[in-house]
């Protein structure tokens, strides 16, 4: 946890640090020409210039909030409790994706192995039900498990809102529209 | 083509639009019935404690996109919805503020300090009929106000500006964003250099896209709406969640208070609350002018104007300031909402966003494409029409439809959304969570960009978590190209000169004012200290 007192601080040495290294080594590292350049007997600006000016801003920033912000009041008090809970919240949200990026092409597959077909579900991804099944489980997954998680328990209720939700989303996004791809059909 | 032209073109290419359906034979453009669905949409978000405008728009974006194509015939409809959302929501969020005693959105927090107290008194629909009428009031005031200077504005930022004084125009405009919001310039200046540095990734002229880290995925940038939505949008719910999980909010009876005596308003009380709305709708329009100083700051600015003045002419028996007396309603109400209006005036004259529904504006005349914000706009063409200029005459047009609007079924609208406070949070939270990431995949159709969108939220988040406010890192992302653009140019037109924006009388005074700021903004938070 980051006592009150000093989060202005650390949170400016951080900064300062990030940008340092932005200055001194993303910046040289990542980008090919200078801040300034000359192009056939022209000066202009180079790609570096631009990078350089935004880190500029952090130091401004992280070098007033040591010096002189430093012992401001009403600083925030982030706590290890609330980034633990963000953390998991995180973990739900990233599981989810993932259901959704895999099962419809996991589902064809299974499909395929149980039946002996040879369906690719690139070829399904704008066929019902094939190109709702990522989306409904990882979008089901995604909000019934933040749901659970602000709760404090797994409830049939938020299993129940998070299907309405999620069908509601594909009334809104998919039905009405030839054109509009939902996740993942856009990649696979 | 004169002025006058322009503005009848505009006018009509609101109400003349592209026909959707007609009543009693009398045509009914789509744009028309846009502002009314945005509207709504707004007073309805807007009552909803934990939405906000900026959400609907984000959700709604890309649904209007597909609906009207990519087409300069979609400008007016979009942005004509965006613009409904806009006002519905600034009135919108004084619902639950008075019926609940929780704004619906932050800049309603001092309605409740009179509103909830009237509605105690059984005075809720009056409350709501004060709420309604300031904020109309503000808004209109605002919107002419916009209506009259953007225009001049634009006109004088083209004559006397070459390219060196709008580069410094927009660094200074950056510096005031990062120094004035959120109280902090430290902080603002920290949230503006991370959106520059963002913007900068996957970018420039060179064949190699800088900071890219040899990722095909960082060479083509981060796409505009990850950014915008991941840090306002999604980085809000997961504070939002955070603080919900934290409070582990009771779910009691929410107390019901019942209207007893006259809620009407009448002549008489118009009268007494005119002077509290005049002074906050100018009190609101001068803030909102400004780039970047939110709609919270006028409504306490205005509240502490009202309260000076009712110390002074208040009437015997009346209740005091803070306790349910409706001038501290009117005062607040009209304060927030002639911001709004107000906010506009950089943007469709500067290119500059102020405030979030500012940045969902751009946004979609960057989709759409056909309408580049900024002084270009407001070229009178007499030998060829300007259509960006006809679409700013259309885009004023829509206000003052969504302000009839507003005044005509807005407060009956306003006054049934009391029922929106009971939407769970902990599952509304999440679904919009959702509909978010949705929204920004049917635009760019990759995962990737979900991850980004995600990675900006988890940005978003940290930073409200250390108070540093995401606007200006929204703002620098949306500015950081143009600004390198303009640069670029005026070094070239100086013939590479590197001190460029010194040595023009004119850039240098905007940028000894964008250092000024920066420095008086950081001595006056150390007398704080």
């Amino acid at each position: 946890m980051v006592r009150s007192s000093r989060s202005n601080l650390i949170l400016g040495t951080l900064v300062l640090a990030f940008a340092a290294a932005v200055l001194a080594l993303w910046i040289p590292l990542d980008t090919q020409t200078g801040l300034i350049e000359k192009v056939r007997r022209q000066v202009v600006i180079g790609d570096a210039l631009a990078p350089t000016v935004a880190a500029l801003f952090l130091v401004l920033g992280g070098g007033l909030l040591v010096f002189i912000e430093r012992k401001a009041p009403n600083q925030p008090k982030p706590s290890m409790a609330g980034l633990t809970f963000i953390a998991r919240l995180l973990a739900i949200v990233f599981v989810s994706l993932l259901v959704m990026r895999f099962a419809g092409p996991v589902a064809v597959w299974t499909t395929n192995a149980f039946q002996g077909g040879d369906l690719e579900y690139r070829l399904l991804r704008d066929t019902a039900p094939w190109k709702y099944l990522g989306f409904f489980l990882g979008g089901t997954l995604m909000i019934s498990g933040m749901v659970s998680l602000a709760e404090g328990r797994v409830s049939r209720k938020a299993v129940l809102a998070a299907v309405f939700a999620v069908i509601v989303m594909i009334f809104i996004y998919d039905v009405p529209f030839d054109d509009l791809l939902l996740p993942p059909n856009g990649d696979v | 083509m004169g002025t006058l032209d322009y503005i009848w073109m505009g006018i009509q290419a609101v109400f003349q639009g592209p026909e959707l359906f007609s009543l009693f034979g009398l045509p009914i453009s789509v744009t028309i019935v846009m502002i009314l669905a945005g509207f709504l949409t707004g007073i309805a978000v807007g009552a909803t404690p934990g939405l906000a405008g900026p959400i609907a728009m984000a959700i709604a974006l890309p649904i209007l996109i597909s609906v009207f194509g990519y087409t300069p015939d979609a400008l007016l409809p979009v942005m004509g919805f965006l613009i409904g959302v806009m006002k519905g929501a600034t009135i919108g969020g004084a619902v639950p503020a008075i019926l609940f005693n929780t704004p619906g959105t932050p800049d309603a927090f001092m309605t409740t300090l009179d509103g909830y107290p009237m509605t105690q008194r059984g005075k809720a629909k009056k409350a709501l009929r004060v709420a309604h009428f300031a904020s109309a009031s503000g808004d209109t005031f605002s919107d002419i106000v916009l209506i009259v200077c953007a225009p001049f504005l634009a006109l004088l930022v083209e004559a006397y500006l070459d390219l060196p004084e709008k580069t410094a125009l927009l660094i200074l405009s950056l510096s005031f964003i990062a120094a004035v919001i959120g109280g902090s310039p430290a902080k603002g200046l920290i949230s503006t250099g991370l959106g520059l540095l963002a913007a900068y990734v996957g970018t420039g002229e060179d064949f190699y896209p800088r900071l890219s880290m040899g990722s095909p995925s960082l060479s083509q940038g981060f796409p505009i709406a990850t950014a915008v939505l991941g840090v306002l949008i999604i980085g809000a719910v997961l504070k939002e969640l955070e603080d919900l999980w934290r409070r582990k909010r009771d779910s009691g009876e929410i107390p019901a208070h019942k209207d007893e005596g006259d809620q009407r308003l009448h002549g008489a009380d118009i009268r007494r609350l005119l002077p509290y709305v005049g002074r906050s709708a100018l009190i609101g329009t001068a803030i909102g002018a400004l780039p970047g100083i939110g709609s919270t700051l006028a409504a306490t600015l205005g509240y502490t104007v009202g309260r000076a003045r009712y110390a002074k002419k208040k009437r015997p028996g009346a209740p005091e300031f803070g306790k349910g007396a409706s001038e501290g309603i009117a005062a607040t109400e009209a304060a927030n909402s002639s911001v709004s209006g107000a906010n506009l005036i950089p943007v469709l004259s500067l290119g500059i966003p102020g405030n979030a529904a500012a940045v969902f504006l751009i946004l979609a005349a960057e989709s759409i494409g056909g309408f580049n914000p900024g002084p270009s706009v407001f070229r009178f063409t007499t030998d060829s029409v300007n259509p960006e200029l006809v679409i700013a005459f259309g885009l004023f047009t829509a206000m003052m439809v969504a302000n009839v609007l507003n005044w005509t079924i807005g407060g009956l609208f306003m006054r049934s959304m009391g029922v929106m406070i009971r939407v769970p949070k902990h599952i509304l939270l999440p679904s919009v969570l959702l509909l978010t990431l949705t929204a920004i995949y049917v635009q760019e159709t990759r995962m990737e960009a979900i991850w980004f969108a995600v990675g900006f939220g988890v940005l978003g988040y940290l930073m409200r978590t250390v108070a540093i406010s995401p606007l200006p890192f929204v703002i620098a992302f949306i500015l950081g190209g143009k600004l390198e653009e303009s640069a670029r140019q005026a070094f070239a037109a100086t013939g590479g000169d590197p001190w460029f924006l010194f040595t023009n009388p004119g850039a240098a005074l905007l940028m000894a004012v964008a250092f000024a700021v920066i420095v008086f903004s950081a001595r006056k938070t150390k007398e704080v200290a």
